[in-house]
């Protein structure tokens, strides 16, 4: 039996190695060929002058610096404010726990570039509306804010970092053994000295460990960098390598790559770091006892300003963008609400949106895409995850490897790594390029959770089913399959939607034809068109509501397994 | 008294979604100084919340708390010392030794609070890790220290500060079986040693028999029964202490009537039997009589007929290493009985047996089960 369980297994391993290699070393490979390059049409004739010409660019400098502050910057940023939320909603007596529970999550749907647009709206320094209402109530002659500045990047994308700080490090709030923190009070300390030398130095690789994943995503942040820092001719090098190949009369792809590989480098460096962390933070989970109810910190008299702050934070993260893109959707030009603001409302933009055909093309690829993206990415997730949890081989820790490495992967850089490899094939400029790009890029999403849904799977239940007579196959579709039926929609679900709002990779490979609802909606934005990018934006998160409806609505036989 | 804890009608009510748990029902109890006093009960019965009271770790709805002379939760008195003020030890179940410190840093982080001066701290550290044999580990980290040795890591850190009274809940239930029995062992020579006030929580009644000097029973937040581990065992007449403690044989006896030394006789399945009775039962009153499986002895055939003899037959047999369990059936009921094995026996033998009157006893009824 053994033997055969391994016969079947060894060339599914090598297949899926062969495939997920292809799709994460393959762009990194073709990125370093072709930063040696002499063009994007002449790959393999060697030279080291893109790295000279990329290197020595007076500019540079300044994008190091940029990139430091933006990253490190949005990293403290989201960490705290991550690490607040997630102490508070799971260890105080805060009102709403459940609801501070939820909201953090929140803003995975929301698209960051309609986030940026929002914002852009309400702070920029010309005719932001929030910033005309101040000037109107205190009687300033310019600002008070500015979006296009580094402080308003870094403002824009730690608040859409928070849900990844937040479900990395709520866990080790949930796991953390609060007999620890008993044991201090006993001993003699108050509950600030067991705050200072207990709970944090425990949490602290958990902190850290949020703080690097927080680094690695900002440093492959691109919507916020390109929508608000580019006007304010704030580069950092996403953005950086973005000028090199969009502006100008010849794109340069190999300067590109040259400049791309030091953000990738870094990248998986830290997502190594990353993973020593996590690791050691788990060995401070030690052995709890029978489960006595964790005791609840009283906030007292904090207690209401704290949720003051809380709900402010989720006001400014969903509500005001959201109704601040809904009422510029029929409006003109950006003003405040006002009588002669109600008189301009119209559908104006709804119908210019919906009557450009480049529009339409972009809204059926898009959905084309998270589509057939999702369903082809979470098909061949199911497989990689069930090798890497239930195959004990050096294959699966391959897979493993793989699908942990391009967890780090900046879309704008793989992107470009795509490039390099798209054009030598007929898959150049076809949709079909782009999903294959898509796909590459997200493949982590869908692994990571189908491998803890695998995970949950214990293997008795599969093996007692090979006991009573089912083979390999059998217990797959009998027992292993509906268990995990669930955790497949719902990382289906998370695919097609971060799909329908991917910008970073769209951004590099999308050519006429090939448009996606993303790019698009940067296009308008850069044009100055906020009531279309509105309206468009609005059309767009009704798509992605629509799928998490609809599959919402399918998963209900689904879930009724367990 | 320096480690006297008194507990005064203290009340805890806990309300979850469902349902409202009586936690600790109006609670009155006094420890003995320098003693260990176990509180002994199943899971729920309340053991836990009293001795997290007792700490300061949780808050309870009425009456008081003094440790020593000092009052440190009074409703009454708008009392609410936190637990840092208590002044007391404590050694938790999952021994909550800090993760990332070493063995030094756990056991010294008490002295650490109160300022201690570094050279004592030092001196005191070794001291109280050379007693529970963990010289030499201080630069450990402590959690790769085995579960045996972080529980001793737990207790030096209760101990190390001097506390006046130390609290332990459920400290050896973590570890296995075998480690359970001589860590036991250890314990009870460190706190005897120590002349050592403590209050400790278990549900394991082998435990709380043989570590403590005084056991209290405890069931729906009530203390039932109070006594030396002797006493609950063996002298007990409320009827949840002798099933929940031991295994018992539990017959349905009628009060035939009392002999002049106060003994009663009862009729039951085993015949007439002399036995320890509540005080002034009318005869004919049914009463549910217990006997412990380890008190029966067989009568050798050639010996006289002794006080307290029945005749039964061997059901089944069972060897258990240190004795036989037999199952005897006897006048229509089956009784266990544990029985020494250097005498051969086989099932469906006929054998004598018979039990002294101090061992059998009747429960009252008057105390529900």
């Amino acid at each position: 039996m053994q033997r055969r369980k391994r016969l079947f297994h060894s060339p599914m391993v090598s297949a899926l190695i062969l495939i997920v290699g292809a799709l994460t070393v393959g762009p990194v490979v073709m990125l370093i060929i072709g930063s040696f390059s002499q063009g994007i049409g002449a790959l393999g004739k060697f030279t080291t002058e893109k790295y000279v010409t990329a290197y020595s660019d007076p500019m540079l400098p300044q994008v190091l610096v940029n990139t430091v502050i933006f990253t490190l910057g949005c990293a403290s940023f989201s960490t705290v404010l991550g690490g607040l939320i997630a102490y508070l909603s799971v260890r105080t007596d805060i009102p709403f726990k459940g609801l501070f529970r939820v909201l953090p999550v929140v803003p995975m749907m929301i698209p960051h570039v309609l986030f940026a647009a929002a914002w852009i709206v309400l702070l920029n320094p010309t005719n932001g509306m929030l910033n005309l209402f101040l000037r109107n109530l205190f009687g300033f002659l310019s600002g008070p804010f500015n979006i296009y500045s580094l402080g308003g990047m870094i403002f824009l994308e730690g608040m859409l970092d928070l849900p990844v700080t937040y479900l990395v490090i709520s866990p080790a709030m949930y796991s953390f053994d609060t007999t620890l923190e008993e044991a201090s009070r006993v001993c003699g300390a108050s509950n600030l000295l067991t705050l200072r030398r207990i709970t944090l130095p425990i949490l602290k690789p958990a902190f850290l460990a949020t703080f690097t994943l927080a680094i690695i995503r900002s440093l492959a942040a691109f919507a916020v960098p390109s929508m608000v820092g580019m006007p304010g001719r704030i580069h950092v090098l996403t953005t950086y390598v973005y000028r090199i190949i969009s502006i100008g009369w010849a794109p340069d792809y190999g300067k590109a790559a040259a400049i791309g590989l030091i953000v990738l480098g870094v990248s998986i460096a830290l997502i190594y770091v990353y993973r020593r962390l996590v690791s050691e933070s788990s060995q401070y989970v030690t052995v709890t006892g029978k489960g006595y109810r964790p005791t609840v910190v009283e906030l007292g008299r904090a207690r209401y300003s704290l949720f003051a702050f809380c709900s402010l934070l989720f006001c400014f993260l969903v509500a005001i963008p959201l109704i601040t893109l809904i009422y510029m959707s029929f409006l003109p030009y950006s003003m405040i609400p006002s009588a002669r603001a109600v008189s301009l409302m119209s559908l104006r933009n709804w119908r210019t949106v919906l009557e450009t055909p480049v529009v339409l093309r972009a809204l059926g690829n898009s959905v084309f895409l998270a589509l057939a993206g999702a369903t082809l990415g979470i098909l061949l997730s199911v497989f990689v995850a069930y090798i890497i949890v239930k195959v004990k081989s050096k294959g699966s820790a391959i897979l493993e490897a793989l699908t942990f490495l391009s967890f780090s992967f900046p879309g704008m850089i793989i992107g470009v790594g795509f490039m390099w490899f798209l054009v030598q094939t007929p898959l150049y400029a076809t949709i079909w390029g782009l999903l294959i790009a898509y796909i590459a890029t997200y493949i982590p999403y869908g692994v990571r959770p189908l491998r803890s849904a695998f995970m949950q799977i214990d293997y008795e239940l599969e093996e007692s089913a090979r006991v009573f007579g089912a083979s390999f196959l059998r217990a797959l579709k009998d027992i292993v399959v509906p268990l995990i039926a669930p955790g497949v929609v719902s990382a289906w679900i998370l695919m097609a939607c971060m799909f329908i709002r991917e910008l970073s990779v769209s951004v590099v490979l999308s050519r006429p034809g090939t448009e996606v609802l993303t790019v698009q909606i940067m296009k308008l934005a850069n044009d100055g068109l906020w009531g279309q990018v509105a309206a468009l934006g609005i059309i767009m998160i009704g798509v992605s509501s629509a799928l998490v409806l609809v599959a919402t609505l399918l998963r209900i036989p689904v879930a009724h397994v367990d | 008294m320096q480690g006297m804890v008194t507990v005064k009608n203290l009340s805890k009510t806990f309300i979850s979604k469902k349902e409202t748990v009586k936690a600790l029902d109006d609670v009155t109890l006094t420890t003995p100084s320098n003693r260990i006093l176990t509180l002994l009960g199943p899971s729920g019965c309340g053991k836990t919340t009293l001795l997290r009271c007792i700490a300061g770790l949780e808050s309870p709805d009425a009456g008081e708390i003094s440790i020593g002379d000092e009052v440190v939760w009074s409703k009454a008195k708008g009392i609410s010392l936190p637990p840092e003020r208590r002044g007391i030890g404590m050694v938790f179940q999952s021994y909550a030794i800090w993760p990332h410190m070493t063995v030094f840093g756990n056991v010294a982080y008490p002295l650490q609070i109160r300022r201690t001066p570094k050279q004592e701290i030092e001196e005191r550290v070794r001291k109280v890790l050379d007693l529970v044999q963990l010289g030499g580990f201080q630069d450990r980290l402590a959690t790769k220290l085995s579960g045996g040795q972080q529980q001793r890591v737990a207790l030096a850190r209760a101990l190390v500060a001097e506390p006046k009274v130390i609290l332990f809940d459920e400290p050896l239930s973590n570890l296995d079986a075998k480690l359970r029995e001589s860590t036991r062992q250890e314990l009870r020579d460190f706190l005897t040693e120590l002349a050592i006030s403590a209050i400790y929580v278990t549900h394991d009644q082998v435990e709380a028999l043989t570590i403590s000097d005084e056991t209290a029973v405890m069931r729906g937040g009530v203390i039932i029964e109070r006594g030396t581990p002797y006493d609950i065992y063996l002298r007990s007449d409320n009827p949840f202490v002798v099933d929940f403690i031991g295994r018992a044989n539990f017959l349905e006896a009628t009060i035939t009537g009392y002999r002049d030394d106060g003994h009663a006789i009862v009729s039951c399945a085993l015949g007439n039997i002399i036995c320890i009775a509540p005080p002034d039962l009318a005869p004919g009153t049914k009463v549910t009589m217990y006997t412990r499986p380890e008190s029966f002895e067989v009568v050798p055939p050639s010996s006289l007929t002794r006080e307290n003899e029945f005749e039964g037959t061997i059901k089944s047999l069972l060897f258990a290493g240190e004795a036989y369990e037999a199952e005897v059936s006897v006048g229509g009921a089956v009784i266990l009985a544990k029985l020494r094995f250097h005498i051969a026996l086989e099932k469906g033998d006929k054998v004598r047996l018979c039990i002294d009157r101090e061992w059998c006893r009747a429960l009252d009824p008057r105390k529900e089960a």
